[in-house]
C-alpha cells in the first residue's frame, strides 16, 4: 500500500448562474461555498480489499457569506462535519460514501445530503510512472444548502511521488442533474496539491481548488471560485489519517476564510495471519 | 560524494585481465568457465524476463569442488555492463573474492578473467554478481546472475540417497509504498529455480529416498518461507555450516543469501507442492512440484497457519561457557529519511558507504560484531571471506555452535556475532539486500 501521503481526495463544486449579473455573483458566493463538505485532492491508491476508511472532515468558515439568498442559508460561521466511509474492493477499485451534516448558530445540526462514489485505479502490475486513477460521484443535498439538488462528477486522479515531494492533480468536471444549473452542461473545477515532506511524519504544502464555469465559457474571474489552503499531513501511523489546513479565497464568489481537519483511520475486515 | 556506481567506474577494470601467471594462463581448459551472458527466462509461457545469466541457464551451473583442491577459473564477460563474480563464503583473497569494495577488478564488457581458487571451507556456498542496480530492477541480484557451489570435505558424510539444489528467486521488480510509507521493491514474479509453480520440471524422487535438498535464497531483497506439504525438512546446516542441533522442522526461513541443507524423507507418497508459505507469494508462483514415481493427480499443498522459525534451536544445548575474550564492535544501523518518494540512505555508525569506517583487524584476533539494528526494517547481515559465529539473535541468550556468514538481523533488535580474523585483506560487510546496498549499506574491515 502507497504511503500516508494518501491523505488527499477530495472535491469542489461549482455552479453557474443564469441571474442577473449583480444576482449571480451573490448567488454563486453562496452555492459554491456550500461545496466546503469535504475539501481534498484526491490521490491515485484506492483503499486496499477488505479494508474500510473512515473519515471525517471538519470545516468551519470564519468569514463567508452572510446574507439568505434565494432560501439557501449562509455559509458565515458554518461547520461542517461530513463522514466518508470507503471500502476497497479489490486491489484496483474501492467505493466511497458520504453524509454532509451542517451546524450553525440559527439553525442547529442539519443533514445536508448523502453521496456515492466509485473509483478504479491503474493496477500496479500496469508499472505506470504515474498514479492514475478515474472517480465519479453522484449524489443528493437539500435545497437549503445547494439550489442544485442532483449532483454528478467525473474527476480523473493523477499524482506522483518524487523524493521528498509530492503532487496530485485532479481535473475534475460536474454536471447538475437537477436544479437551477440542469441545462449549464459540463463545469470545470479542478484541484491541485504540492506536498513535501519535511520529516518522515510530517509533510506540508499547498493545495489549490477552483471553479472555473462552464467549459468553453469560464466565468470571469471574480465568479470564479478560486482557494488555496496551506495545509499539513501527519503520518503518525498507517492507520491514520490527519490532514489540517487554511484556505483563502480571493474572489468574490468564495468564502474568504475556511478552516479545514481530515480524521482518518483504517479498519481492517476479518483476521489476517501472517501466511495470508 | 563517491557513490557505489561511481566508485565501480574508479576500479580498475580487467578488460582481458589475467591474474594468473602466464605459465597458468596457457593452459587448456579451465576446471570452471563462466560465460556471463544476456539471457530471457521463461519463468512461465506468460511470463518472460531479460536478463543475465551464467552460462546460459538460471539458476547458473552448479561447481562441486574438493575443498583445497585448486580450481581454474575463466570468466569471459559477453554483457554490455561490467561485472564481477562473487564466490559467497568461500576464504579467498580480496583480489578474487569478487567485490569490488575489497579491490576485485571489475570485468569490462567482451572482457575475461582467469585465475585459480583454492575452495575453502567446505559445505554449501553459491556465486553471483555483486554491481550496483541502483533504481534498474533488473540489473545486479535483481536478475539471473546466481549458481551454486558444493565445496566437498575430504571426509564429507553422505547420509543420504541424492542431493537436490534449489534456488529461490523474485522476478519483475519495482519500487512501490508500502504500509511503512517508504518506497520498497515488490515483485510481480516468484520462482523456484527459475520456474513459476507449475511450469517447471517436478523434482521426481522414489519411496523410502532421503534427499539432501540444498535450498538458496538468491532473491535481491525478500525473505522467503518454505514447507514440502506432507514432509518435515531435518536440518543439517545452514550456510554450508553443519549446525550443532539439527532439527526436525515443519519450514524454513531463508533471508536473501541464506542457504539451508536439509534432509527430507520420501516416506509419503503422492504429488506435492514445495512451496513458499506465504500466500501471495506462493500465488506469485513460488513452489516446484515434488514427485514420487508412480504418482498421479494433482500436486496437493497443506496451508501452515503460521511462520515458525529461530535460530537458536540450532545451536548447542547447555549453558555457554564465557567465550574467549573478543574486541567488541559496536556498529548501529539506521536510515536517513530521504523522502516518501525515496529510498532511505542506509547507514553504520551514521556513516553511508565510502564514509562508513574501515575498523582496523588484526590476525588472528578474535572480534565480535555487536549490531543494534535502530531501524524497522530486518537486515540480512554478510560478511565477506570468513565465516562468523552468532552468539546472540532476537533476543538469544548466548549461543554456541551456530556458524553462518549471513544472518538476519532484526529491526529493533541487537545481534551479536564472532569471528576470527584469520584471513588477511580487505573485507567487505553489507546488508544483502541489494537495493540497501546500493544506498550505502556497506563497510570495509581493513587489516593491520
Amino acid at each position: 500500500m502507497r504511503s500516508l501521503l494518501r491523505i488527499e481526495r477530495g472535491r469542489h463544486r461549482l455552479r453557474a448562474s443564469l441571474l442577473a449579473m449583480g444576482a449571480v455573483l451573490m448567488l454563486a458566493q453562496v452555492a459554491r461555498a456550500q461545496g466546503n463538505y469535504e475539501i481534498q485532492v484526491y490521490g491515485a491508491d484506492t483503499v486496499a480489499p477488505k479494508s474500510l476508511m473512515v473519515e471525517l472532515h471538519s470545516n468551519y468558515t470564519p468569514t463567508g457569506q452572510t446574507k439568505l439568498i434565494d432560501g439557501v442559508y449562509p455559509t458565515n460561521h458554518q461547520e461542517h462535519e461530513t463522514l466518508e466511509l470507503t471500502q476497497g474492493i479489490n486491489d484496483w477499485s474501492e467505493i466511497g460514501f458520504y453524509v454532509f451534516t451542517s451546524e450553525q448558530d440559527g439553525h442547529g445540526v442539519q443533514w445536508v445530503g448523502d453521496h456515492i462514489r466509485p473509483r478504479v485505479r491503474a493496477p500496479d502490475k500496469w508499472h505506470l510512472p504515474v498514479g492514475l486513477s478515474l472517480s465519479t460521484e453522484i449524489g443528493y443535498q437539500r435545497a437549503v444548502y445547494s439550489p442544485d439538488t442532483w449532483t454528478w462528477e467525473i474527476r480523473p486522479i493523477i499524482d506522483k511521488t518524487m523524493g521528498r515531494w509530492y503532487l496530485a492533480f485532479n481535473p475534475a468536471l460536474e454536471r447538475t442533474l437537477h436544479g437551477p444549473d440542469v441545462n449549464q452542461g459540463l463545469g470545470f473545477s479542478p484541484g491541485a496539491k504540492v506536498g513535501y515532506d519535511f520529516t518522515p511524519k510530517i509533510n506540508c504544502g499547498f493545495e489549490y481548488y477552483a471553479d472555473y464555469g462552464r467549459l468553453g465559457t469560464f466565468d470571469s474571474l471574480h465568479e470564479q471560485l478560486q482557494q488555496l489552503f496551506a495545509v499539513t499531513d501527519l503520518n503518525v501511523s498507517p492507520k491514520w489519517e490527519i490532514n489540517f489546513g487554511v484556505g483563502l479565497g480571493p474572489t468574490a464568489a468564495t468564502d474568504h476564510l475556511i478552516v479545514k481537519g481530515i480524521l482518518g483511520r483504517h479498519f481492517d475486515w476479518g483476521k489476517k495471519s501472517a501466511v495470508d | 560524494m563517491i557513490t557505489r556506481r561511481q566508485f565501480g567506474r574508479l576500479s580498475g577494470l580487467a578488460a582481458g585481465t589475467v591474474l594468473l601467471s602466464p605459465t597458468l594462463r596457457a593452459s587448456t581448459a579451465p576446471d570452471i568457465a563462466l560465460e556471463i551472458a544476456p539471457y530471457t527466462l521463461e519463468a512461465s509461457p506468460k511470463h518472460h524476463f531479460r536478463t543475465l545469466a551464467y552460462n546460459g541457464k538460471i539458476p547458473g551451473p552448479l561447481f562441486r569442488m574438493r575443498q583445497g583442491q585448486a580450481q581454474t577459473v575463466e570468466i569471459r564477460n559477453a554483457s554490455s555492463e561490467a561485472e564481477v563474480v562473487h564466490w559467497h563464503g568461500l576464504f579467498l583473497p580480496p583480489e578474487i573474492d569478487g567485490a569490488m569494495e575489497e579491490g576485485t577488478p571489475m570485468i569490462a564488457p567482451g572482457g575475461s578473467v582467469r585465475y585459480s581458487l583454492k575452495p575453502d571451507p567446505p559445505g554449501f556456498r553459491w556465486f553471483h554478481t555483486h554491481t550496483f542496480a541502483g533504481k534498474d530492477l533488473t540489473k545486479a541480484q535483481y536478475g539471473g546472475l546466481h549458481g551454486f557451489v558444493l565445496v566437498e570435505a575430504h571426509d564429507a558424510p553422505g547420509a543420504y540417497d541424492r542431493e537436490v539444489f534449489i534456488a529461490l528467486h523474485d522476478w519483475g521488480g519495482h519500487f512501490e509504498g508500502g504500509d511503512d510509507g517508504f518506497m520498497n521493491p515488490v515483485y510481480d514474479v516468484s520462482t523456484i529455480n527459475g520456474k513459476m509453480l507449475g511450469f517447471g520440471e517436478p523434482v521426481r524422487v522414489k519411496q523410502g529416498e532421503r534427499v539432501l535438498m540444498h535450498m538458496l535464497n538468491s532473491s535481491p531483497t525478500e525473505v522467503h518461507w518454505i514447507a514440502l506439504a506432507g514432509h518435515r525438512f531435518h536440518v543439517a546446516a545452514l550456510d554450508g555450516n553443519a549446525v550443532a542441533q539439527p532439527q526436525t522442522v515443519e519450514m524454513l526461513r531463508l533471508a536473501p543469501a541464506e542457504r539451508v541443507s536439509a534432509v527430507v524423507e520420501m516416506k509419503a507418497p503422492g504429488k506435492w507442492v514445495m512451496g513458499e508459505v506465504r500466500k501471495h507469494i506462493q500465488s506469485a508462483g513460488m513452489g516446484i512440484v515434488i514427485e514420487y514415481a508412480g504418482s498421479g493427480g494433482n500436486p496437493i499443498w497443506t496451508q501452515p497457519e503460521k511462520l515458525e522459525w529461530n535460530y537458536r534451536q540450532f545451536a548447542a544445548a547447555g549453558e555457554v561457557q564465557s567465550a574467549e575474550e573478543a574486541t567488541r564492535i559496536e556498529l548501529t544501523f539506521d536510515s536517513k529519511f530521504e523522502g516518501h518518494g525515496s529510498e532511505e540512505r542506509w547507514r553504520i555508525n551514521g556513516k553511508s558507504y565510502p564514509d562508513t569506517e574501515e575498523p582496523l583487524l588484526k590476525n588472528g584476533e578474535r572480534y565480535r560484531l555487536v549490531m543494534k539494528n535502530d531501524s524497522m526494517d530486518d537486515h540480512p547481515m554478510h560478511l565477506h571471506r570468513h565465516t562468523f559465529e552468532v552468539r546472540r539473535v532476537d533476543g538469544s541468550p548466548e549461543l554456541k555452535g551456530l556458524r553462518k556468514d549471513v544472518v538476519l538481523v532484526a529491526a529493533k533488535s541487537t545481534a551479536e556475532v564472532e569471528f576470527v580474523a584469520e584471513h588477511p585483506g580487505r573485507t567487505l560487510f553489507h546488508c544483502h539486500q541489494q537495493d540497501h546496498m546500493d544506498r550505502g549499506f556497506m563497510m570495509v574491515f581493513r587489516y593491520a
